[in-house]
């Protein structure tokens, strides 16, 4: 029952402002709860999909469809596996990171409301539907992001819903061209009237404008102003939400899904997907190095790894889909393990600034193996799991002969490491600062949050042919077709 | 193929990586199951490497695991067989040795998972038949590199990230060679790669072996070894830069130059890697003479040593490659050996630095025999073993006509003789130093004397019955090869009496004279024994600039140059693309938006104009290509 997913955590996020008055601790598990089920659901669809069945439903009024549909292949439940496993962890990360921040349960239910948000997003077939929810799951975003907040970082939220208002005004925009070249906005109808005869240069503008729309959600060069603000902006957990799946949910989702059943993935697309994306990688990675909030640092190191996706879909072959695919997938899990990672350290030293911090690492042992092995598993070091997607990366573009592109990513590579083992240097090791010798590990529910997260990055690298054969490859399929080779 | 080769095979890889995993888990308060463990582990490994080895059969593990071509492939040759025997022989002496050095150290359990990991991880790399395992294996050993050296003591970590980043470089040297030979060959089954060495396949091939060959330790990608001498626990030395690191950089380096491709004597690339060896020997060796501290010094060797294989092996004549590969055998025997000596000395007067020492050899005999035995054996002195496989490599470098390579060779050998006479004289004979920290040294315990006296008798035999690894282990790697002209019976010729051998005696004799002069001049203090060369007019100078990290290339690269572009980035990207959109919102303020910058401040103002402007961008490309 598809609708489940999205009428679940609708209806907890509902009863949840009541429950604070029944027991403290209840919200916390609740929320918590609510998306286990929901992963749990998931789980039991992998096989079913995996094997190349889709899964459909739709809302019936009197026996008659009633305009509302609902679709499950094999992208949708790789986001929705993606969605429900970071939101897991960093909903029990927050039971303690969020006790300062104010009322814990208006929190779960905004949080489950963007859940519910990007979940009806995956699933639904019709573009007008998946703005409504786009829409859900960014209003939901901008108050998380304010979330009991002064001074600037209500300034970071701000600057984000300002330009994301652009990018929706552009996304309706195109949509209602589309609405007007074909008369109508249903996904399969869509995709089987693709090529006929539409005005070429207003289809060009609508690609354009998508672009612009959702590559301002992703956050990619040079669409990206206002991510370094709201991702250190907002509370930790829900920088992990946006780095992790938000904007890949908002943005790569929507757009992946939009250009191959709309459009195709034309030379062209995947040309500016190729140049956006070495362009976000570089910019990104070189960036990074100057920064000294820990968290800015991982937002502009958010904007380089969007950039091997892009380089991965710009491709245009399976192997690039991918492995542009996987590494989002591994990005979602060694991202939020950061931001948290992060979350974590400012907890307990109340320092933001790394060049302040010094020698914790004695002193905080899990959040620094934590941190060492999600530096690892960015930076594509085996045996994590950023190593098999990056590579899958850099084998795609050889694939391709995009041979310079290849050797740009393994330099952007190496300068991710330099960053993060910089910042380890600052904050982890050294001696320790004066004034900190008394601070102590992150409470159980966050160093639990974190080390989970950590295991996952090592155990999807050991079992990564598990995860492709089973998560990857039939999101391609559900893109390209069964019939598209996968070299 | 049975089911049991198919597990004798995962078995090396498997049996360390649980253990090492294990040991990661284990309560502290657990004392000796740690050690227990790692030598039971060990122990297994070899038996199992020893089986494979005896089996004497190509044997092949072939899981099919994605598309792509990339499968879990596993194989053993005769040369993987060998290696693995060898690595797996080091594995278990040298977490024998651990049991006693690192007991009650600092983190001595995470030193312990460390070094079963990378066994794990290395026994994976040497059985790899799909490029993409190898690459795995091979650059999850970053990992347990950074882990060993970082755990040292709590200032390790520069250095530790220094080893990792450099170690990192040269990995994506070796990937890029790899998705060369993959372009070219169109697959990543290693045993099925057989490529031409012109055009784009020496690109492939420089560039492989530029990885091979960094994680060997040679130069440039050397200077993170001596700063770890002193940083790392003692055994990490013995262990990675000594014995592992060698053995899998110099076993792909041979695949490389003997399978993937084929090095003709005198071809392009055969000086190109000559010219690497011979420079890898000379200057290294020259740093090491003028050392002062008994693991720094060691530490230079183990880089000068690397460059008598890869010249060997870059020679193209059987009897130089031959000579190449048994010089990896034999070094990773007599410098693990005399890494071990220094741990000995370490964890018994508490200093290695050698103005400190001197006269050990009545309170520690083993020690300094086992010392003894390795620094003849390093220094190429008949007997021993390492007597052999250089005179081999001279004979070798002498087939190819450039008589520079051999007398880069020679000169080498000159000043490795000098430099352990200085070491083994200024530590274990003479007066004993007043400034030791431990007045009273005594003989280390079995598990430390044990393995010393088990690979320095290795020493021995190799060198006085050189038939033994020559046949078993050497001679069937190079059996069909092309390189291999007429029978490769190399032993009958180890101990003719030749004009080369003359040579090599006169270099040892010069080293011992020089020895003599130093120790005369600097009034019988041995360690000064190599002021004469260090104060010679011009070398003075470079020593200086050597030891101020001017020839550090990771130096140079990552603290000035990455510093300095990406602050450029900043200033063009940031700064400079921050005043074009100061002149381009007026333009976009005609078209009404610019009033968005009077109700907002200006940076938001920025991202917006960003945002049109790569919509600007996107839309005139995409429309343009419709209007064609």
């Amino acid at each position: 029952m598809l609708l489940l997913f999205i009428v679940l955590p609708l209806a907890v996020a509902a009863v949840m402002p009541l429950l604070d008055r029944v027991s403290r601790r209840l919200p916390d598990a609740l929320a918590s709860l609510t998306v286990a089920a929901l992963f749990a659901m998931e789980c039991g669809y992998v096989t079913l999909v995996a094997g190349g069945e889709v899964v459909y439903w739709s809302a019936t009024k009197y026996g008659v469809p009633a305009g509302f549909s609902l679709m499950m292949d094999g992208l949708s439940l790789l986001f929705l596996v993606t969605i429900s496993l970071v939101a897991f962890f960093c909903s029990i990360f927050s039971s303690t990171y969020m006790a300062p921040y104010g009322k814990k349960s208006t929190f779960y239910a905004l949080l489950l409301i963007m859940i519910a948000g990007m979940n009806g997003l995956v699933l639904t077939t019709d573009l007008f539907n998946l703005y409504v929810f786009l829409e859900v799951a960014a209003v939901a975003g901008y108050a998380l992001v304010g979330f009991g907040q002064q001074g600037d970082n209500v300034e970071g939220a701000f600057k984000y819903l300002m330009l994301s208002v652009v990018a929706t005004t552009s996304i309706l925009l195109s949509l209602s061209f589309i609405y007007f070249m074909t008369g109508t906005l249903s996904l399969p109808l869509l995709a089987s009237q693709a090529g006929a005869a539409m005005n070429a240069k207003l289809i060009a503008v609508c690609i354009a404008l998508f672009l612009m729309g959702f590559g301002l959600k992703i956050g990619v060069v040079p669409f990206h102003g206002w991510l370094p603000d709201a991702y250190p902006a907002a509370p930790a957990p829900i920088s992990a939400m946006l780095s992790g799946i938000l904007g890949k949910v908002t943005g790569i989702y929507a757009l992946l899904r939009i250009v191959f059943s709309v459009f195709g993935l034309t030379p062209d697309i995947s040309h500016i997907f190729t140049v956006l994306g070495v362009a976000s990688m570089l910019v990104g990675a070189l960036l990074a190095i100057g920064q000294t909030d820990f968290r800015r640092m991982l937002a502009y190191s958010s904007i380089s790894q969007v950039g091997y996706m892009f380089l991965g879909f710009g491709t245009g072959t399976a192997m690039g889909i991918a492995a542009g695919l996987f590494h989002l997938f591994n990005h979602a899990v060694f991202k939020s393990l950061l931001f948290l990672d992060a979350g974590s350290t400012e907890y307990a030293t109340g320092i933001r600034d790394l060049r302040k911090l010094g020698g914790i690492n004695n002193r905080l042992p899990i959040t620094g193996l934590t941190t060492t092995i999600g530096v690892f598993s960015t930076a594509g070091v085996p045996p994590f799991n950023g190593f098999w997607s990056k590579l899958f990366v850099i084998l795609a573009l050889v694939g391709a002969q995009q041979y310079f592109v290849a050797v740009l990513a393994i330099g952007a590579s190496i300068l991710t490491l330099w960053y993060f083992l910089q910042m380890q240097r600052w904050a982890f090791y050294g001696k320790l600062t004066a004034g900190l010798e008394f601070i102590r590990e992150v409470p159980f529910g966050m160093a639990f949050a974190t080390f989970c997260l950590a295991l996952l990055c090592l155990a999807i690298g050991l079992c990564y042919p598990w995860i492709t054969a089973n998560l990857i490859e039939p999101g391609v399929t559900a893109l390209m077709g069964a019939k598209m080779p996968l070299m | 193929m049975n089911c049991c080769s198919m597990n004798i095979l995962l078995l090396p890889i498997v049996i360390p990586l649980a253990a090492g995993v294990l040991t990661l888990l284990l309560p502290r308060a657990l004392k000796g199951v740690k050690e227990l463990l790692a030598l039971v582990a060990t122990g297994a490994t070899l038996y199992y490497a020893w089986v494979l080895f005896q089996a004497g059969e190509d044997v092949r593990l072939l899981v099919p695991w994605t598309s792509f071509g990339i499968d879990f492939d596993l194989y053993a040759p005769h040369f993987a067989r060998f290696i693995l025997l060898a690595a797996a022989g080091f594995q278990i002496l040298l977490t024998l040795y651990s049991t006693s050095f690192m007991s009650g150290k600092w983190r001595s359990k995470e030193f312990f998972a460390y070094l079963l990991i990378t066994a794990g991880m290395t026994n994976g790399a040497v059985l790899s038949n799909n490029f993409i395992v190898l690459l795995f294996f091979w650059e999850s050993l970053l990992v347990t590199l950074y882990g060993m050296i970082s755990i040292g003591h709590k200032g390790a970590h520069p250095t530790a990230t220094k080893a990792f980043i450099i170690s990192g470089a040269a990995d994506f040297l070796m990937f890029l060679g790899i998705l060369l030979a993959w372009k070219i060959s169109g697959t990543f089954t290693m045993s099925e790669i057989h490529l031409d060495s012109h055009g784009l396949g020496a690109a492939a091939f420089v560039l492989m072996s530029l990885g091979a060959m960094a994680k060997a330790g040679a130069m440039p990608f050397h200077t993170w070894i001596p700063d770890a001498a002193l940083d790392a626990p003692l055994p990490f030395m013995a262990y990675l830069p000594a014995a592992l690191e060698k053995l899998l950089g110099i076993y792909m380096l041979g695949r490389i130059s003997l399978e993937f491709f084929t090095i003709h004597m005198n071809s392009p690339l055969s000086i190109f890697l000559m010219s690497l060896g011979a420079i890898t020997i000379v200057f290294p060796v020259l740093m090491a003479l003028v050392q002062k501290d008994y693991k720094r010094l060691l530490s230079f060797h183990a880089i000068s040593q690397v460059g008598y294989m890869i010249l060997g092996i870059g020679t193209g004549s059987a009897i130089g490659i031959a000579g190449g590969l048994f010089h990896m055998l034999n070094h990773a025997m007599y410098k693990c050996t005399l890494f071990l000596s220094g741990g000995s000395v370490e964890k018994q007067t508490g200093t290695t630095d050698l103005s400190k020492l001197g006269g050990l050899f009545k309170a520690m005999p083993i020690t300094a025999l086992c010392f003894w035995v390795a620094a003849l054996s390093i220094s190429g002195v008949p007997p021993f073993n390492g007597f052999v496989s250089k005179e081999m490599v001279f004979h070798g470098a002498w087939e190819t006509g450039h008589p520079i390579f051999a007398v880069a060779a020679w000169l080498g050998a000159i000043f490795t003789f000098a430099s352990f006479l200085k070491l083994g004289h200024s530590s274990y004979f003479g007066k004993r130093s007043l400034d030791m920290p431990t007045q009273k040294p005594r003989e280390s315990g079995l598990a430390m004397l044990i393995p010393m006296l088990v690979i320095a008798g290795g020493c021995i035999l190799f060198g006085v019955k050189s038939e033994i690894p020559l046949k078993h282990f050497i001679e069937p790697i190079l059996a069909g090869k092309p390189v291999v002209e007429g029978p490769m019976e190399f032993w009958h010729h180890a101990y003719d009496i030749n004009w080369i051998v003359g040579v090599s005696m006169g270099c040892l004799l010069i080293a011992f004279l020089l020895h003599l002069y130093g120790f005369a001049k600097s009034g019988g203090k041995a360690h000064l024994a190599s002021e004469p060369v260090h104060n010679l007019p011009v070398a003075h100078k470079l020593y200086d600039w050597a030891e101020a990290d001017v020839f550090d290339m990771y130096n140079w690269f990552f603290n000035k140059t990455i510093r300095g572009s990406a602050a450029a980035i900043y200033v063009l990207i940031d700064r400079g693309i921050d005043a074009l959109y100061e002149r381009f919102m007026i333009w976009v303020g005609q078209l009404g938006i610019g009033r968005l910058k009077e109700a907002h401040n200006g940076v938001y103002a920025n991202y917006l104009a960003w945002v049109i402007g790569g919509f600007v961008l996107v839309a005139w490309v995409l429309v343009s290509a419709a209007a064609r």
